[in-house]
Order: structure tokens, then C-alpha cells, then sequence
């Protein structure tokens, strides 16, 4: 069986695949010193230390907290937050690269730890410094937890229109409402909840920071999903949840705004995440042609089979570039930034999705069985065309740039 | 063994010259009272030593895993200072290299084989290149 295991030059064949092939989708050209390091240790940690255990964590739903607690011990816990609360302060390319690599050793994993890293931030960025000292140390060691709580049960694409009520009472909030398919939810200590503060529409929405053990705070089931089985899902439910004011980043109705550059991040991390499952998608095709004979002959020597490889492998390193394109315009903060984000994730998202699905064709009736991997990258990054903005949503904000803009 | 010139020296010169015992391809290392003991890789499977302290010790690629490099770490190498020290300043004489390379060439390319019948077409074809 080539069930997707470490083997003790994992990382390098990660990285590379057989000696020599596959260079034009090596993932470190145009990288500096520095990046390439980086890039290094993502590998190494991905090969060894999620690799071995993803359809583990796949098969029995398992959070994998000490493993992504290492990961944290590594500066991965907040990678573009400040060092001064212990961030890595790392750039947005740097993310990418980082989430990138870690993705080919479990995707639904890495897309987890992205989502943590884009609520650290975003209490790193706009919280008072009370705030940050008080929430970003312990999420940057993952010693503890944060889930991003913006949509509900009636509000997903149009999110700005979130019904969730925080009335004013004293020095507290009062919040009343659920949110719905949040990462995390239940297993996670802090909760960054977009909810209705003042009148209807974004400007009425602000951000505050919950935490687990509050009054009033509970959850749903657990949700049973198809992929990102390794991060558990639940609805997260305010009945007369009591949060003091101090809780709040940033000012009354600056909460969509808030909520929305968090997004742009995490679009970067969230097409990522699908860059590295495709990546590692591309290596197991590849192998797989390589060693599987039919007809007399490895499928490699079939030109069909070559052909939709290189096709594979030109979208790929197409998306790549759309994304580190939009890291590097977000964190030189140029005007176009989010557009650029939206229009990355969109490309990005949908390519690496059809990439993971022709190598699990490739694979034949074996890319069907849960013994290889490649089926959970299909699975793992399916989700990434719907989440943190479904695609049409991405589609809109590139029309609305091109029209209106 | 480096992985430059793959010598093998340079642990048990300095055991040598220190007059140390010495324990190279070392996979395993257990500290006791005074003395290590020493799991070595050997080509005949494993040797376990114990050697009195102190002693000189080569590491083998199954003693540990290697730390990962952190972030932050891998930002900071850069900046670390790098202390040059002339070797004159150590009281180091003869600095130049003592041996010098004389020739460096490929082994003879590998020849094509033969295939015999049997054992025996086999065991003659050896007695007569005289290899037996």
C-alpha cells in the first residue's frame, strides 16, 4: 500500500518530490534564505509529525492539541502576530509559505491552526493593550484555543446582515443569539464573536471576545462533516451571555471592519492550506503513475496521463503565485490588497480542488479507499471553496472592484 | 565520518591524543556513575561499551532526532555575532595542512557481468580468473 507515511526523507520528497523531478512546482523558488528556512521546518514538522497521524485524526475526529501545541512552540501559533505578545511577527508571505507546507501533512489541521492564528491577530491588531496582553500570550503558545464566530444560521454570504444581539447593560454586554458551523466551537477557550451592538447593516456590528465558562455561552452537537474532521464543529449559543465591556476590540460598530480584514488574512491562509493539499496531491500522482503498470507500462509512459499532469502542475504553481501575490500586496498594504486576497482564494481554492480530484483519479479505484491519502485532501479541501467567503461571495467583491471600484 | 572527506578520524584522533577512551557510532548513550555506556553501530549489528569518564564520543544518525529550528531562532541566526579568532591567537602552530592531495580520480567503470547455467560453469569460471 503508498498510504501517505513518514519515511525518513519525507520532508525532502515533500518538498520536492523524486530527486531531480518535479522542480517546476518546487515550492521554494523566489525564496529567501530566511523563507526558505521556514519553509524547511514546516516541511520536516508536516512530515513528521502530521503526516503519520492524519487519517488518524480524519477517521476518530481527534483535535490533535498536543501536536499543534508543538507546532505553537515553534513560533506557529501566531505567526504575523507581534512579537511583543509573543508572535513570531512574521510577514503575510511568510504565513503562506509556512501554512503551505504544513497543509501537505494534514490540511484540515493547518486550516485550523490558520483560523487560530487569524483570531490572535486580529486581538493583537485591534485590541487595547490591556486586551492583547491579556489574550495573546496564552493563544500564541496554543496553550489556549480561538475559534472566529461570525456567521449564523441566517446569515452566511450576507454576513452583515448577523442578528446575534449585544444590549448594553452597565459595564456588559448582553448577548442573545448562535452562531453556526464555527471551527473549534466547544473545544476552544476564546471566542471572537461579531455581534449587533447598535442599527441594522455592518456599521451596526461590533467585536468582542468570549471565553469558554462565561454564563450564557454553550454549544451545539458536534457536526459530522465529509473533511477538516480533525477540528470539531458546533453551533455556538448566547442566551443572556454577560460579557463586560472590556471584551470589546476596537470601538461600537467597528466590528465588520474588523472582521472583514481578519478575513483577507485568512483568505491568504485558507488557499494556502489548499496549495499544499494539492501539492501533495501532485507527488502521489505522480508516484502513483510512476509504479502502477497497465497495458504493459508504468501509466507514466501513457500521454493522456502526462499531459493532465503538467496541466495539474501549471495550475498549481498558477495558483501559488496568484496567492503570494496577495500576501505581498496585504502586508505592504497596498489599496488593491483585498480584492487581490478575494480574487487568490477564488483561483486558488477551485484549482487545488480540481488538482486533488484528477490525482485521485489518477489513482484509480485505489484513490477511492481510505488508505491513501489523496482522498483526504479531496475531502480536506472541498470546504475551502465555501468557507471564509464562498467563492460567488469572492466573485462579487472582484466584480464589484471592476464596476464600481 | 564527514560527510566531506568520510575519514572517520577526527573522534579518535583526538581519543588518541587525549588518551581517552572512546566510543564512535554511538545510537544509544546512557550516563551511570563515572562512566557512559555506549551503544555503537558496528557493521556486524550493535556493540554496547561502557567506558569509563571521561571519554570521547562520536554521535551516529540514530542517537536523536534533531530539534526543529523555531521561528524565531531562525531569525535571529543571522544577527548572531560570529567571533573570527586566528589560529596564532590559540598558540595553534602549522596551521597549513599537513597532507597533500596527490591525485583524485573515479573508480575503473563497472564492466558488464556474465550469466552462467549452473554452480558448477560458475565455480570453475571463478577458480580460473584465480579469484578461488
Amino acid at each position: 500500500a503508498m498510504a501517505w507515511r513518514a519515511a525518513p526523507r519525507a520532508a525532502a520528497r515533500l518538498l520536492l518530490g523524486r530527486r531531480g523531478i518535479a522542480s517546476c512546482i518546487d515550492p521554494s523558488t523566489g525564496l529567501t534564505e530566511d523563507q526558505k528556512e521556514f519553509q524547511k521546518v514546516a516541511f520536516d514538522f508536516a512530515a513528521k509529525e502530521m503526516a503519520p497521524y492524519m487519517a488518524e485524526w480524519d477517521e476518530k475526529e481527534i483535535f490533535p492539541v498536543e501536536t499543534m501545541r508543538k507546532a505553537a512552540q515553534l513560533g506557529f501559533g501566531g505567526i504575523y502576530v507581534k512579537p511583543d505578545v509573543g508572535g513570531s511577527g512574521l510577514s503575510r508571505l511568510d504565513t503562506s509559505i509556512i501554512f503551505e507546507a504544513l497543509s501537505t501533512g494534514c490540511t484540515s489541521t493547518t486550516a485550523y491552526m490558520s483560523i487560530h492564528n487569524m483570531c490572535v491577530w486580529m486581538i493583537d491588531t485591534f485590541g487595547n493593550e490591556e486586551q492583547r496582553r491579556r489574550f495573546c500570550p496564552s493563544l500564541c503558545s496554543m496553550e489556549k484555543f480561538a475559534s472566529y464566530c461570525l456567521t449564523e444560521p441566517g446569515s452566511g454570504s450576507d454576513a452583515a446582515s448577523l442578528l446575534t444581539s449585544a444590549q448594553r447593560k452597565g459595564d456588559t454586554y448582553i448577548l442573545n443569539g448562535s452562531k453556526a458551523f464555527i471551527s473549534g466551537g466547544g473545544d476552544t477557550d476564546v471566542y471572537v464573536v461579531m455581534c449587533r451592538t447598535g442599527g441594522p447593516g455592518p456599521k451596526g456590528i461590533s467585536c468582542l471576545v468570549l471565553e469558554k465558562g462565561m454564563p450564557g455561552l454553550s454549544f451545539g452537537k458536534k457536526e459530522k462533516k465529509v473533511g477538516w474532521n480533525s477540528q470539531p464543529t458546533r453551533a455556538v449559543i448566547f442566551e443572556d451571555c454577560v460579557v463586560p465591556v472590556g471584551n470589546r476590540l476596537g470601538a461600537e460598530g467597528q466590528g465588520f471592519s474588523i472582521a472583514m480584514q481578519g478575513l483577507n488574512g485568512g483568505r491568504i491562509n485558507i488557499a494556502s492550506c489548499s496549495l499544499g493539499a494539492a501539492h501533495a496531491s501532485v507527488l502521489l500522482a505522480q508516484e502513483h503513475l510512476s509504479v502502477r503498470k497497465q497495458f504493459g507500462e508504468p501509466l507514466a509512459n501513457n500521454q493522456y496521463l502526462q499531459f493532465r499532469l503538467a496541466e495539474m502542475a501549471t495550475r498549481l504553481l498558477a495558483a501559488r503565485l496568484m496567492v503570494r501575490n496577495a500576501a505581498r500586496a496585504l502586508q505592504d498594504g497596498r489599496e488593491d490588497a483585498a480584492v487581490l486576497c478575494s480574487m487568490a482564494k477564488l483561483f486558488a481554492t477551485d484549482e487545488c480542488f480540481g488538482i486533488c480530484n484528477q490525482a485521485l483519479q489518477m489513482h484509480g479505484g485505489y484513490g477511492y479507499l481510505k488508505d491513501y491519502a489523496v482522498q483526504q485532501f479531496v475531502r480536506d479541501i472541498r470546504v475551502h471553496q465555501i468557507l471564509e467567503g464562498t467563492n460567488e461571495v469572492m466573485r462579487m467583491i472582484v466584480a464589484r472592484n471592476l464596476l464600481q471600484g | 565520518q564527514a560527510i566531506d572527506d568520510d575519514c572517520n578520524q577526527t573522534g579518535q584522533l583526538l581519543a588518541a591524543m587525549l588518551d581517552w577512551p572512546q566510543g564512535t557510532f554511538a545510537s544509544r548513550v546512557e550516563l551511570e556513575d563515572g562512566a557512559v555506556r555506549v551503544q555503537r553501530e558496528v557493521d556486524g549489528g550493535l556493540e554496547t561499551l561502557r567506558l569509563r569518564l571521561p571519554a570521547v564520543l562520536t554521535a551516529d544518525l540514530r542517537l536523536n532526532e534533531p530539534r526543529y529550528a523555531t521561528l524565531p531562532n531562525i531569525m535571529v541566526a543571522k544577527k548572531k555575532p560570529l567571533e573570527v579568532i586566528p589560529a596564532a591567537d590559540l598558540g595553534v602552530s602549522g596551521a597549513s595542512p599537513r597532507l597533500k592531495v596527490l591525485q583524485v580520480q573515479e573508480p575503473p567503470a563497472r564492466a558488464g557481468g556474465e550469466k552462467v547455467e549452473s554452480v558448477e560453469a560458475l565455480v570453475e569460471k571463478l577458480r580460473q580468473s584465480g579469484r578461488i
